[in-house]
């Protein structure tokens, strides 16, 4: 056993898995506080990132300003398809309501393909390129530097959910919608405001996996991926999300390492299948979710 | 303003110029006969759309200009298509619904899935030849796909040519090693076997083989594997843009002095543009000169006048164009030989047709006088990214598989 290979091997699949993690939470967040499952979440990812590509690569704005103002153009994307095309679902079955993500999803795909070509892109590069070694051990500068940005955002997030006041509105809407709305909490706002923050995080990971594997219209097919992440964590978990996304990464890059490539999915549905049947609420998962 | 005026006036001389070349070409035109009916099942949407759109723009000037010329035999061309967005069933439909509207002659196959997925209906009619964008191994079996053809080397053939370059550069005794990598599809999966046979048979060591998910992907690990079998080379399959760059770049950051080389879907002018200086030094096979080569002829000339005169702002055309054009002309001169030979125009009448080519000159397209061979073109070229001028250049001559 080469224990160096083995080890450099983890820290990119853990690696992998901060970005995993942050997508994850975006999907939690939407779906702890409005209960929606949000398919679009991959192609929301890929709006930002592609965002990313008109501000840095067309505008030729500094990627380090081209980032927030793309993240923040995902975030304010996630509000409006709040307000415009989920809010008038509410109290409709959770079937129209996952029915209304996918069809979102769709028109994502046909106005990125619309303004920006279905033509594969690479994003301008704004990460360092000089490797990074952590000992003996070699990390790709994208994934290593990724993973810190990554890892700064969700620390801002559980700041923000445990001490601002609209962090609490959110986690008393998802505890409990009827005594939030009670206690003065205006909900259709908290609403929003998940969609905002999720979009947001979903965005700039969106950003940082582009930038290391590539853009096309097809990107938001990584949203399967985090899928598993969140089910696998419990869907209204964050701290599952964040755990299962950490491992889920590991699990998908050391199996293709061993493995094969064409075993990385096999194997993280494995798990899920495995988990389903021991722990059908995920990891970390309240029993009160209703499945679709 | 003035700027503005120059351009409406260059758009007014351009549709003038197809008003007069049409004017001109009338005479030669015999409207009486029955047009020759091209069909096509094109991906202008969906995942394959970035090469579909440039495909369908190749076979509508073919077919605008082969008609300029006069049709074939006198008989005019029409080209029918519809949008399958990639995938089998409504490229299947698509073909039922033009085949039963349409006297239909050739046909244009999205992907190999289609193409197999037809075979059996295709065969039943025997009244269609059909290509398209697939180079399939598994489509030269004449037994199995009498009426399809490659229009181009299949897969295998192209690992065989690119295997051909690598041993040329190595002697015997010292061989260059080499690594693939290729998608987990069918289209990746599909020149491996071959190819790792054909390496055997010239003496190269395969010391690495990796499979990574399409598309958009991390593929760190599985460098830090390239890491340790570094390979003289490495010969991606399946892909047309990422993980191609993340593989070059790190490699390169890690002090390897490994080259890379692509089959004809990973040899596109694209991965210039997107990656710039750090595409320079990939190789790609390619069976068609590029647009912006240096190389010529009557058809390339007729090829690239064309594509200036439907478009004057496109600018260079991608290999997907190249390869629509060449389709086009092969279904033209298999229909030509045809009914020169006075038969009808059956699916047996045009694979016979195209079994008889024989050094054939393609006006420039391709660079050397081709054989069909078990339904393939087994020809193509080494060519090398230049990223200061932004093109491919030869690195080697033609090369025709036996």
């Amino acid at each position: 056993m080469d224990w160096l290979f083995f080890g450099e091997i983890s820290l990119a699949g853990l690696a992998m898995g901060g970005l995993y993690a942050l997508i994850a939470l975006g999907f939690v967040i939407i779906y702890k506080a409005t209960r929606v499952i949000n398919f679009a979440i991959g192609e929301i990812m890929m709006f930002a990132a592609y965002l990313f590509l008109a501000f840095a690569g067309g505008m030729e704005i500094s990627p380090w300003v081209a980032v927030p103002l793309a993240v923040l153009g995902g975030a304010l994307l996630g509000g409006v398809i709040e307000k415009t095309m989920i809010r008038p679902m509410l109290g409709e079955s959770p079937i129209s309501v996952v029915m209304v993500t996918i069809g979102i999803a769709s028109i994502l795909v046909g106005l990125v393909e619309l303004i920006w070509t279905a033509d594969p892109q690479l994003l301008p590069s704004f990460l360092p390129r000089e490797p990074v070694f952590i000992g003996e051990l070699y990390l790709a500068p994208k994934i290593a530097y990724g993973f810190l940005i990554g890892m700064a955002m969700l620390i801002l997030y559980l700041l923000y959910f445990r001490f601002s006041r609209g962090g609490v509105a959110l986690r008393a809407t998802a505890s409990d919608q009827a005594a939030a709305y009670s206690m003065g909490i205006n909900v259709r706002r908290v609403f929003n405001l998940a969609w905002v923050f999720g979009s947001l995080a979903a965005s700039l990971a969106g950003i940082l996996v582009a930038a290391t594997g590539g853009l096309s219209p097809q990107f938001g097919i990584i949203g399967l991926s985090v899928l598993v992440v969140v089910i696998v964590g419990g869907l209204d978990s964050i701290l599952g999300a964040l755990i299962a996304g950490v491992f889920i990464g590991w699990l998908e890059t050391v199996a293709g390492a061993y493995l094969g490539g064409e075993y990385r999915m096999p194997a993280t549905f494995a798990v899920l299948a495995v988990i389903l049947v021991f722990k059908p609420y995920g990891l970390f998962g309240t029993h009160e979710i209703e499945r679709v | 303003m003035f700027n503005q005026l120059m351009q409406k006036g260059r758009r007014l001389a351009g549709i003038g110029s197809v008003v007069a070349a049409l004017g001109l070409a009338a005479p030669v035109m015999a409207q009486d006969k029955d047009p020759i009916v091209f069909g096509g099942s094109i991906p202008l949407s969906g995942v394959f759309a970035f090469a579909g759109i440039h495909l369908h723009a190749g076979l509508t000037d073919y077919t605008n200009w082969l008609n300029d010329q006069g049709g074939i035999n006198g008989h005019p061309v029409e080209y029918v298509m519809e949008d399958t967005a990639y995938e089998v069933d409504r490229s299947v439909a698509a073909f039922k619904k033009i085949s039963g509207n349409e006297n239909l002659a050739t046909y244009y196959g999205d992907s190999t899935g289609f193409m197999k997925a037809i075979a059996a209906e295709v065969n039943e009619m025997n009244s269609v030849l059909m290509s398209g964008a697939s180079f399939a191994t598994a489509l030269t079996n004449n037994e199995q796909y009498p009426y399809q053809f490659i229009p181009g080397p299949n897969y295998s053939q192209m690992f065989g040519i690119i295997l051909e370059y690598i041993a040329s550069q190595g002697e015997e005794g010292d061989m260059p090693t080499v690594a693939f990598v290729y998608s987990d599809t069918e289209f990746g999966k599909d020149p491996i076997e071959n190819g790792k046979a054909r390496a055997a048979e010239l003496g190269i060591e395969v010391v690495e083989e990796i499979v990574t998910k399409p598309g958009s992907v991390d593929v760190s690990a599985e460098v830090l594997k390239m890491r340790r079998a570094r390979p003289d080379y490495v010969v991606f399959h399946g892909y047309v843009l990422s993980p191609i760059n993340e593989f070059m770049v790190q490699m390169r950051q890690m002090g390897l002095d490994t080259q890379f080389m692509g089959t004809f879907w990973s040899s596109d002018k694209l991965i210039i543009d997107k990656m710039g200086e750090d595409a320079d030094g990939y190789m790609g096979v390619m069976p068609y000169n590029y647009y912006d080569s240096e190389e010529g002829g009557p058809m390339l000339d007729a090829l690239r006048a064309q594509a200036e005169k439907s478009d004057p702002e496109a600018g260079y055309r991608p290999t997907g164009y190249m390869q629509g054009w060449f389709n086009a002309m092969v279904w033209t001169e298999v229909v030509k030989r045809t009914l020169d030979a006075g038969k009808e125009l059956t699916g047996d009448n045009m694979a016979e047709a195209l079994a008889s080519i024989k050094d054939w000159d393609t006006g420039g397209i391709i660079g050397i006088p081709v054989t069909v061979k078990d339904m393939s073109f087994p020809v193509g070229r080494i060519w090398r990214v230049n990223a200061s001028e932004g093109r491919y250049e030869p690195v080697s001559d033609w090369i025709h598989l036996d």
